[in-house]
């Protein structure tokens, strides 16, 4: 289990890495590299000039793994910061994650029927497909909504609450291939396809992570830049 | 066999909200999703979003206004109720929830509390039986899916009506716990319903 506790900037960021690897992925996301020694997390931050409060905020956010509403938002998160750090998540998960795991699935399948092999395929770039709209649909119309909200330009046909409504659970359909290839895959037991298993184990976890910060990080934060602007 | 709840805990007491929490998920045969609520603010909005089958809420947790006024305000009116009891409290206070829980509760009866209050949730063993295999009517039903029929399609096929397909359908789902017709279609050429003419 992950050490569970609120991870402060005098902390050291290896320790960081260290107890919760999947914060490697966030780490990169806010355009961090490994290699950073003993230096604690404000400086490694300082360094990358990356906003020390928003990496805090999402490490401790996904950290705890609260489950329940986020109402105290630290008033120094930087919406610019998170930004970036989702569109780095979505350029991982389309043009890394994605690609990487359909190379070793179409591998590990290879020894089964070709009907089998060729359904799940199918199976998985429909998938992709879904992730690329539910993911462009974001890059195209909420980020530019939210940068023009950040300059003071209120857009008077969109609101967040809009985003906020059709945000599905992008995860769910990655769920069912994991237990389609558990409780049917036909083929003979295979260290590639355990492996290709794992991943898309960690990607639904993943994503799952990606989709929480959006809606209760991202969400609230612009529900409250929103607020703000229209008072 | 695990069944799936969400579980709603709303009390602002974090080391009691996450010793029931813990105590929740030593359950054996209960699969829970905890939501946690510390403050009455989030209370209606978390439930309206995560609309779990049960919320355990401290009777006098500051700001509470009364259950009846949650269930009205959560759009969930079939939510079950219990009382989470911390300190000496009116019994009649009490009497409006499904059951209660006690500090010195023992695992044992809590298990017992929830089982009781969640009983038409959990499907019966014979249920759990059948859980496992379609029937010859559903397997037809996938079929006609993959092939991409609609649900009128399927209905006027079969001589059934759209809402008993629609019946079948989430049956399937439930089942099979495949929601979509594509993890279908893998599904209908693994087990040889359809061949892969068919479909293109």
């Amino acid at each position: 289990m992950y050490k569970k506790g609120k991870y402060r900037e005098t902390d050291k960021m290896s320790d960081l890495i260290c107890e919760n690897y999947p914060m490697v992925l966030v780490m990169s996301r806010f355009g961090i590299a490994l290699g950073f020694g003993e230096k604690n997390i404000g400086d490694v931050c300082r360094q990358n000039k990356v906003d020390t409060c928003t990496f805090l905020t999402v490490v401790n956010f996904l950290v705890e793994d609260r489950k329940g509403l986020i109402t105290d938002i630290d008033k120094c998160l930087s919406i610019e910061s998170l930004i970036v750090y989702l569109h780095n998540a979505h350029d991982y998960f389309l043009n890394f994650r994605l690609p990487h795991i359909r190379r070793k699935l179409v591998d590990a399948i290879q020894d089964c029927p070709e009907d089998v092999a060729f359904v799940i395929r199918q199976f998985f770039d429909g998938y992709t497909e879904e992730v690329n709209k539910h993911m462009s649909y974001e890059e195209k119309n909420v980020f530019p909504y939210v940068r023009n909200l950040l300059k003071g330009e209120k857009d008077p046909k969109y609101n967040i609450s809009i985003f906020k409504k059709r945000h599905d659970q992008i995860e769910m359909k990655i769920t069912e291939l994991k237990n389609i290839l558990i409780k049917y895959y036909p083929g003979k037991d295979s260290y590639l396809l355990n492996s290709v298993l794992f991943d898309i184990f960690s990607t639904e976890q993943d994503l799952a992570a990606h989709n929480h910060v959006e809606d209760y990080l991202f969400v609230p934060a612009i529900l409250a830049l929103e607020k703000q602007l229209n008072s | 066999m695990n069944f799936n709840f969400k579980i709603a805990i709303a009390e602002p007491s974090t080391i009691i909200r996450c010793g029931l929490e813990t105590v929740l998920r030593q359950l054996q045969g209960f699969h829970i999703q905890i939501i946690e609520i510390c403050n009455m603010e989030s209370l209606q909005e978390s439930l309206r979003m995560h609309k779990p089958e049960l919320l355990i809420i401290n009777p006098v947790f500051p700001g509470y206004s009364g259950l009846q006024s949650i269930k009205d305000g959560c759009a969930c009116p079939g939510i079950k109720c219990i009382a989470l009891i911390c300190s000496a409290t009116d019994p009649q206070m009490i009497r409006p929830y499904d059951d209660q829980f006690g500090l010195y509760d023992s695992i044992d009866e809590i298990k017992h509390k929830l089982e009781r209050l969640l009983a038409e949730e959990i499907p019966d063993n014979a249920e759990n039986e059948e859980q496992q295999t379609l029937s010859t009517r559903e397997k037809e039903i996938v079929t006609c899916v993959v092939k991409g029929m609609t649900n009128r399609e399927i209905a006027d096929r079969l001589f059934l009506s759209t809402h008993t397909v629609i019946t079948h359908r989430r049956n399937i789902a439930r089942k099979l716990q495949i929601h979509s017709a594509s993890g279908l279609t893998i599904y209908a050429i693994v087990n040889k319903l359809v061949e892969l003419k068919d479909i293109q």
